[in-house]
C-alpha cells in the first residue's frame, strides 16, 4: 500500500523520512499533492503494509491512503 | 496523468494572471505594477493613515479581491480551514522584514516578474538575490527549521481577515472620505504611483480572479524555486514562467496596438525602479530568505489568510506594519535609489531573519 504522510513543517517530514529509513520502509519526500491538500508543504510518500507502521512525530498532521482516484484520510492530528 | 493535469492548470493560471496584470496597467495601474502585493499593501497602509507618504496612498481593491477570491473558492471547495498558532509573533516579524526587503527593491516577487516582463533589467539583479535568499532559507529547512505546528481554530477566528477585507471594501465604496488618497496638485501633477489605478470594480474583479486561481493552483513565487532546489520539482516554477511569458507578450501587443509604451528594455529610466544592483539583490535576498521561513511569498500569504490561516493573516499584518515603518522612517527606496536608512534596515533584517532561523532549529522526537 502507498501512504502519504503530511506534516505541519518541512522538519516533520525530514524526521519521518529518517524514521522510515531506520524502519526499512521505502519512503521519499515530495511536495504535498494538490488533490490531498491546499497547503503547499512537504509530505512523505511511504510504502507500508499497514498505516500503523508509519512513524508519527510531534509535527505529523495527517496520514492518507493513496487510491486510484484520490486519497482516503486515515488519521488526522488537527 | 494527474500530475500532467496539475501542471497544465498551473500554466494556464499563470498565463491568465500574466495577461490580467498587464491589462491592469493598460487600464490605469502604474507601469510594470499590474500587481504588486508589497506596493499595494504599502498604498493601503497610506490610505489608512498608517504612514504619511503622500505619493503612495490608495486602498487597492486588488488586495481585497485576492483575499476574498481565495476565501470564496476555498469555501466552495470545502477547503476553508481556520487554523493558526504556529509561532504567530515570529511570523509577524518575518512579514515585517520581508516588506522592508520588498521596498528596498521596489516590488514583491510578483512585481519582480512583471518588471522583467516590462523589460526592466534591474529586476534580474533582484531575481539573483531572490534565488540566493531562497537558497539560504532552504539551508535552514534542511537543518531542521520549524515554526512548530498549527492548531484548528474557531470559524470566527479564521474568518477575521476575510471580514476585514469586506469592511475595507465597504469603506472604499461607501465612505471613501474616511480614507486618504494620493492627489495631484498644480505644483505636483505626478505625486506618485498611488495616483495611478484602474477603476475600482476592475481592480476588485482582477483580485478575485487572481485570488481564486492562486488558491486552486497554490501558485507561489517562493515555492517554485524552493521546490526546484529541494525536490527538483518544477511544477510551481512553471506558473512563474507562464506569468512572465504572458505579461511579456501582452506588453508587446499593447505597445504595438495602443499609444503608450508597455515594454522598454534596459536598466535606465524604468518605472518605479532604481538602478542600484547591489541593493536590488540584497533587498530581494531578504525577501526570499524571510519568505522561505514563512512558507510562502506575500501573494501566498494573502491567499492562505483567505483560506482561514490566521498565521498568514498575522504575516499580512507584519507586511502592513513593515510598509508603514518603511515610509515613516525613510527606509523605502525611490526612483533616485535606496536610502542609507533603508540599507541599514535591510542588513538588520538579514541578521534578524538569520537569528530566527537559528533559534528555530529543532531536534525531533517520535510520538509515543
Amino acid at each position: 500500500m502507498i501512504y502519504i504522510a503530511t506534516f505541519f513543517s518541512h522538519f516533520g517530514a525530514m524526521h519521518c523520512k529518517k524514521l522510515c529509513d531506520r524502519a526499512g520502509l521505502p519512503a521519499k519526500m515530495m511536495p504535498v499533492p494538490r488533490k490531498l491538500s491546499s497547503s503547499c508543504g512537504t509530505c512523505v510518500r511511504v510504502e507500508a503494509q499497514d498505516a500503523e507502521q508509519i512513524p508519527r512525530t510531534e509535527e505529523s498532521e495527517q496520514i492518507a491512503l493513496e487510491e486510484e482516484d484520490g486519497y482516503q484520510i486515515l488519521w488526522s492530528n488537527l | 496523468m494527474k500530475v500532467a493535469k496539475e501542471k497544465w492548470m498551473i500554466i494556464i493560471a499563470g498565463l491568465v494572471i500574466g495577461v490580467i496584470a498587464s491589462a491592469l496597467v493598460l487600464l490605469g495601474n502604474p507601469k510594470n505594477m499590474g500587481f504588486c502585493i508589497a506596493c499595494f499593501i504599502r498604498d493601503t497602509a497610506g490610505a489608512l493613515g498608517l504612514h504619511s507618504a503622500k505619493g503612495v496612498m490608495y486602498l487597492r481593491p486588488e488586495i481585497i479581491g485576492i483575499i476574498l477570491g481565495s476565501f470564496l473558492l476555498s469555501l466552495a471547495k470545502k477547503e476553508f480551514s481556520p487554523r493558526g498558532g504556529s509561532s504567530p509573533m515570529t511570523r509577524l516579524v518575518l512579514g515585517f522584514f520581508a516588506m522592508i526587503g520588498c521596498l528596498m527593491f521596489l516590488g514583491c516577487p510578483f512585481r519582480m516578474i512583471l518588471r522583467l516582463a516590462g523589460g526592466d533589467l534591474n529586476a534580474i539583479l533582484g531575481l539573483v538575490g531572490f534565488a540566493a535568499g531562497i537558497g539560504c532559507g532552504v539551508l535552514y529547512l534542511k537543518r531542521g527549521y520549524s515554526l512548530k505546528r498549527t492548531y484548528r481554530l474557531p470559524v470566527s477566528e479564521g474568518s477575521a481577515m476575510p471580514a476585514i477585507a469586506v469592511v475595507l471594501l465597504i469603506l472604499l465604496l461607501a465612505v471613501p472620505s474616511l480614507l486618504k488618497f494620493t492627489a495631484a496638485t498644480e505644483e505636483n501633477p505626478n505625486p506618485g504611483p498611488g495616483l495611478l489605478h484602474a477603476a475600482t470594480w476592475i481592480s476588485l474583479l482582477a483580485g478575485l480572479i487572481v485570488g481564486g486561481l492562486a488558491q486552486r493552483t497554490r501558485l507561489c513565487m517562493v515555492g517554485g524555486i524552493r521546490d526546484a532546489i529541494l525536490f527538483k520539482e518544477f511544477k510551481l516554477l512553471l506558473g512563474f514562467v507562464a506569468i512572465f511569458a504572458a505579461a511579456l507578450a501582452a506588453n508587446l501587443v499593447f505597445t504595438a496596438a495602443f499609444s503608450g509604451t508597455y515594454f522598454t528594455l534596459g536598466f535606465e529610466a524604468q518605472p518605479v525602479a532604481h538602478m542600484d544592483g547591489v541593493w536590488n539583490a540584497l533587498g530581494m535576498l531578504l525577501v526570499g530568505f524571510a519568505c522561505v521561513l514563512l512558507g510562502g511569498c506575500p501573494l501566498r500569504q494573502l491567499v492562505l489568510a483567505g483560506e482561514g490561516n490566521t498565521d498568514s493573516a498575522l504575516t499580512v499584518v507584519g507586511l502592513l506594519l513593515g510598509a508603514a515603518f518603511a515610509h515613516n522612517f525613510g527606509l523605502a527606496s525611490s526612483g533616485a535609489g535606496p536610502t542609507d536608512n533603508g540599507k541599514i534596515a535591510v542588513i538588520i533584517g538579514i541578521i534578524v531573519v538569520t537569528a530566527i532561523g537559528e533559534f528555530n532549529i529543532r531536534s525531533g522526537k517520535a510520538k509515543g
